[in-house]
């Protein structure tokens, strides 16, 4: 350990550093071109690649184009703000590298504001329109015009224990009231929400103020709407947090804990999205008392806030957008039809758990076999409503999440003005985010 | 510290030999110059090549109105974020949030380093198991640890918090954030030293044990002191990253009930809420804290800092 | 205390005292090897153990060579800077410890400035810098970064352990006709090693574990690195998370890690030897 080790280290150290070097200028070579060492175009997708079998579709699309394009998929965080994070900051520096984009539905404006990507016109935007859900091309809509391609959707449903529950409830009040007979009973009785501060909670409060037909932001995205429809939607999430019907984890729950609280017996309703019955039949494959949870679960549409009045659930889902800084536009957009045909939404269905945005599909037999709850899904999907459309959904949301936590102690006429007045501040680009 | 080993007196006795001596000190000094910068040159250049730019910027973004999305509102505005972000409730309770983590994790990291850096250093067994497996936690990848803890404390779900919730509660949520920040840095402490306890010479340990002083004698009076540069390092390093508490949060609680810490909103601002304006103040805010603490450091332990006051 | 004569009871103290520390390191740990062992139906069970212990989450990461590419990467990437930084940090840290030159303070407080910067404001000009020089998205695009992070840390550990060597030893080095660039070689480094390989720890062990830069430096998996792959870990569906995968994953890319730490804990060996001390 005296002279070697140091000159070694030296001369190791310029030759990796070389290595290094000639990996780089390769690297550069290639993407220079802009193509495959074949000459077809690539078209590099960022977002939902990843996704359960859509290998399959990918390599089913490459072989219907025959050589005008191949799709290279390419990985992505798997949480949400993760993924925003890359995209943008890559778009941000006009990077040519991503060509089509699976959007979340709620950074349409915001990407189409910036000018990250492209208006769908003409026959595209027809196509992409034709046999869709009407409320899903809402979420990629920005100031009426077209910025997405529907790709694939989602709303919540209520689940629950079907011998616990006779006739699934159809408002909030009856539900907790249930809720707490069950636990006078000394039933399992919680009901699962998303109430952690994070995205599902935005999620879930949408979806009871939009039932009420309260908005946060008008159309244009300049002013904040909060009024009295606010105040109801609050006061029942408290009315819902400070039951007793809710769990102690409230204000800790995403997803995978109201799943939890379903799968461990102890709520007997749970808000979550239609995953809940795939993913209880595979934890039921490896454990008797998910099992027993499984052939128990039953499914209804999310209850309303008003009795006889439809709930407006909030839709989930990714649109694909096509870079403006994408050399290949015209393939991209070949691609992103290629890889959402009805046949092809279908697949997502079935193997990654997506369901489409194509209104045909839900009749599919397949599909019906697949997803038995998929009449309710539709139901809902129809009347569906969008998350804030505005190029600050981030910030709205950020603020919604922080100001709505924890759940428990919201004061609804208070928590309204707070939420207004951050709002507005956001809007107008003032203040910081907690 | 080695001064004492130059034989006192030379310098009188021998004023030709000073003169020589003087000659090639100064001849010395000039080369020990060159070396100096020369030994220096590539980690300052390869330092200031990567981050000059990016924090110069950072300053300069924390002066302007700077928001991604609306790029034609951009203008300087000289310190108007500063007062926006020093006149918010939202900026000083993610402060407080993050001092309480801090200082009571520094603390607790010191005194638990130091028990684990003597028991790793003299255990006269399984020295090299007890060595390795300490060192784990700080291996394990902060955001894996961070969810296992989370599903350890969630009702129900783990082990440890059975029919509680903890996590729903301001200050339960932030004693388990210290416990997952404390279990996971204890070795990165304890690591440091360690090496220090291996500079203490055995001689003079042994030497004080043979004058009568006692084990707490010998470690507050000998150990402490020699260490006293390690002690600096490690608790210096250990602050500036326990400040910039992020990973933790983000995963355990998200932020929600006031447990926010400033990188987090840091992070909201910059990254979520792409205003690089406050988002860069922010940062910049962060980065003069840490820089007080700091300085409050290296002046309490005054000449164990690197480059003061050392002779040879 | 240190004039240790190994009796049994000294032995069964030090025993207690070993055991305590294996608790507290491994307790949290074999709880996420037992998450990484349930399959979907027990993980949920707020068990300790699992009860149907699985290998599913093993063989489904060994299967996936998105995550053996990026252990690959990792190794390469993390050795290499660790090797970098060291050589950087410990040629700084000889001469902020031993010899007098302008701008040492400067130097020294700088590094630390850079130590204490967050992270998250440099991450968006980093990348438009890689982007525009063309080393986003390669081995050297992390590897310069992770160098430029880890050298505070090394010239600060370092120096503080160069200036408590004996100094006596080098000078008499130099007397038999060394240069100061021998003496440093020949003399101080093996003297420096403890602080040197802790040195190599840490910096191995902040590089394996970082987050941020992997993420935002990269795109493809020719050179995302272990904790960035494990953030692209998909559940079977969009809300599921890969809870057994994620835990396999965080199992398996620590061994690397022990394995490294066993070879190196031995360097830093238990106080200079008496000789070494007398100059």
């Amino acid at each position: 350990m005296t002279d070697r080790p140091a000159s070694s280290r030296r001369t190791r150290r310029t030759r990796y550093a070389a290595r290094g070097l000639a990996v780089v200028l390769a690297a550069s070579g290639l993407a220079a071109c802009g193509g495959g060492d074949d000459g077809i175009p690539v078209v590099n997708l960022y977002g939902g690649a990843a996704a359960a079998g859509f290998d399959k579709i990918i390599a089913d699309c490459n072989a219907q184009a025959d050589g005008a394009y191949r799709i290279v998929g390419n990985l992505l965080p798997s949480d949400a703000d993760g993924q925003r994070e890359q995209l943008v900051r890559r778009l941000a520096a006009k990077d040519d590298g991503l060509d089509l984009i699976g959007m979340d539905v709620v950074w349409t404006a915001e990407f189409a504001e910036a000018g990250w990507v492209r208006e769908i016109t003409g026959a595209a935007k027809e196509a992409a329109e034709e046999g869709t859900l009407e409320p899903t091309i809402a979420t990629a809509e920005w100031k009426d015009k077209l910025y997405g391609i529907p790709k694939h959707t989602n709303v919540q449903l209520l689940w629950y224990r079907k011998s616990l529950v006779p006739t699934p409830p159809t408002t909030w009040d009856e539900m907790i009231d249930m809720a707490k007979q069950l636990k006078a009973d000394g039933k399992p009785y919680e009901i699962g929400f998303t109430g952690s501060q994070y995205e599902g909670y935005v999620v879930g409060f949408n979806t009871i103020l939009s039932s009420y037909g309260g908005t946060l932001v008008n159309d244009e995205s300049t002013q904040a709407t909060v009024d009295g429809k606010t105040v109801d939607a609050l006061a029942l999430i408290k009315k819902f947090a400070t039951s007793g019907v809710a769990s102690a984890s409230l204000s800790n729950s995403q997803e995978p804990e109201v799943f939890a609280q379903m799968q461990q017996g102890r709520a007997a309703f749970i808000l979550n999205w239609p995953y809940v019955l795939s993913a209880m039949r595979d934890a039921g494959s490896g454990d008797p008392k998910s099992q027993e949870v499984y052939d128990d679960l039953g499914y209804a549409p999310y209850p309303s806030v008003v009795e006889g009045e439809t709930p407006k659930v909030t839709l989930g889902g990714m649109n694909y957008g096509i870079s403006t800084y994408s050399k290949h536009p015209r393939e991209t957009l070949d691609a992103a039809m290629c890889l959402r045909t009805p046949e092809h939404q279908l697949q997502t269905a079935l193997e990654a758990g997506d369901p489409p945005v194509a209104e045909a599909v839900y009749t599919e037999p397949e599909f019906t076999e697949a997803y038995p709850q998929g009449q309710d899904m539709l139901t809902e999907l129809q009347v569906a409503s969008s998350r804030p459309i505005s190029p600050l959904y981030q910030n709205i949301s950020t603020i919604v999440s922080t100001t709505l936590s924890p759940p428990a102690q919201i004061q609804p006429e208070q928590t309204a003005r707070q939420l207004k007045s951050s709002i507005q501040d956001a809007l107008e680009g003032k203040g910081i985010l907690p | 510290m080695t001064t004492q080993t130059l034989p006192p007196g030379d310098a009188e006795v021998e004023p030709e030999g000073v003169r020589i001596a003087r000659q090639r000190h100064s001849d010395g000094q000039k080369a020990e110059r060159r070396l100096g910068l020369l030994l220096c040159a590539p980690a300052v250049f390869i330092m200031l090549a990567v981050t000059a730019y990016p924090i110069v910027y950072a300053f300069w973004l924390s002066l302007n109105r700077a928001d991604l999305r609306t790029p034609d509102a951009n203008e300087f505005i000289g310190l108007d974020n500063y007062v926006t972000v020093l006149s918010s409730p939202i900026w000083w309770t993610a402060f407080g949030v993050t001092m309480f983590l801090t200082v009571l994790g520094a603390a607790f990291e010191l005194v638990l380093g130091m028990v684990l850096a003597i028991v790793m250093h003299r255990t006269i067994i399984g020295r090299g198991l007890v060595r390795t497996s300490a060192l784990v936690p700080y291996a394990i990848v902060t955001v894996v640890a961070a969810f296992s803890w989370r599903f350890a404390w969630t009702q129900d779900l783990g082990w440890l918090a059975g029919d509680n919730a903890p996590l729903t509660g301001m200050w339960s949520s932030l004693w388990i954030i210290l416990l997952a920040e404390v279990w996971k840095t204890v070795p990165f402490m304890a690591l440091l030293l360690m090496a220090g306890l291996a500079l203490v010479p055995e001689d003079l340990l042994k030497a004080a044990s043979m004058d009568g002083a006692s084990t707490w004698q010998r470690f507050w009076k000998i150990t402490i002191p020699l260490m006293k540069p390690a002690i600096l390092v490690a608790l210096l390093f250990r602050t500036l990253d326990a400040f910039r508490v992020f990973d933790n949060i983000f995963v355990l609680t998200s932020g929600a009930n006031n447990t926010s810490s400033v990188s987090m909103i840091g992070y909201n601002n910059l990254i979520g809420g792409l205003n690089l304006g406050i988002g860069s103040t922010i940062s910049v805010l962060i980065f003069l804290s840490i820089a007080i603490i700091a300085f409050i450091f290296i002046k309490l332990f005054g000449a164990a800092a690197p480059g003061e006051g050392e002779k040879r | 205390m240190s004039t240790a004569v190994e009796t049994p009871r000294r032995k069964l103290a030090w025993s207690g005292a070993n055991l305590i520390v294996l608790v507290y390191a491994f307790i949290p740990v074999l709880w996420i090897v037992s998450l990484s062992l349930k399959d979907t139906g027990t993980l949920n069970d707020g068990k300790f153990w699992p009860s149907s212990p699985t290998r599913d989450s093993y063989s489904q990461i060994f299967n996936n060579p998105d995550f053996l590419r990026a252990l690959v990467n990792s190794i390469g990437i993390c050795a290499i800077a660790t090797v970098c930084a060291l050589v950087f940090g410990t040629m700084a840290a000889y001469a902020i410890a031993r010899l007098e030159f302008p701008g040492k303070r400067l130097i020294v407080g700088v590094s630390l400035l850079i130590a204490m910067f967050p992270q998250i404001a440099l991450v968006t000009p980093l990348f438009k810098i890689e982007t525009a020089i063309g080393i986003f998205d390669t081995w050297l695009g992390l590897i310069i970064p992770y160098i430029t992070f880890a050298l505070p840390l090394a010239i600060y550990t370092l120096s503080a352990f160069f200036r408590e060597i004996p100094w006596e030893l080098e000078k008499a080095a130099k007397m038999d006709g060394a240069t100061p660039f021998q003496a440093f070689r020949r003399v101080i480094t093996p003297l420096a090693m403890p602080g040197v390989f802790t040195t190599a720890i840490l910096v191995f062990i902040a590089c394996w574990n970082d987050f941020l830069f992997a993420l935002s430096l990269t795109s493809t998996s020719r050179s995302r690195t272990v904790p960035a792959a494990l953030s692209y870990f998909q559940g079977a569906t969009t809300f599921e998370v890969p809870t057994g995968p994620i835990a396999a994953a965080a199992v398996v890319i620590t061994v690397p890690i022990v394995i490294f730490v066993l070879f190196f804990q031995r360097r830093i060996v238990a106080g200079l030897t008496s000789g070494a001390v007398k100059g």
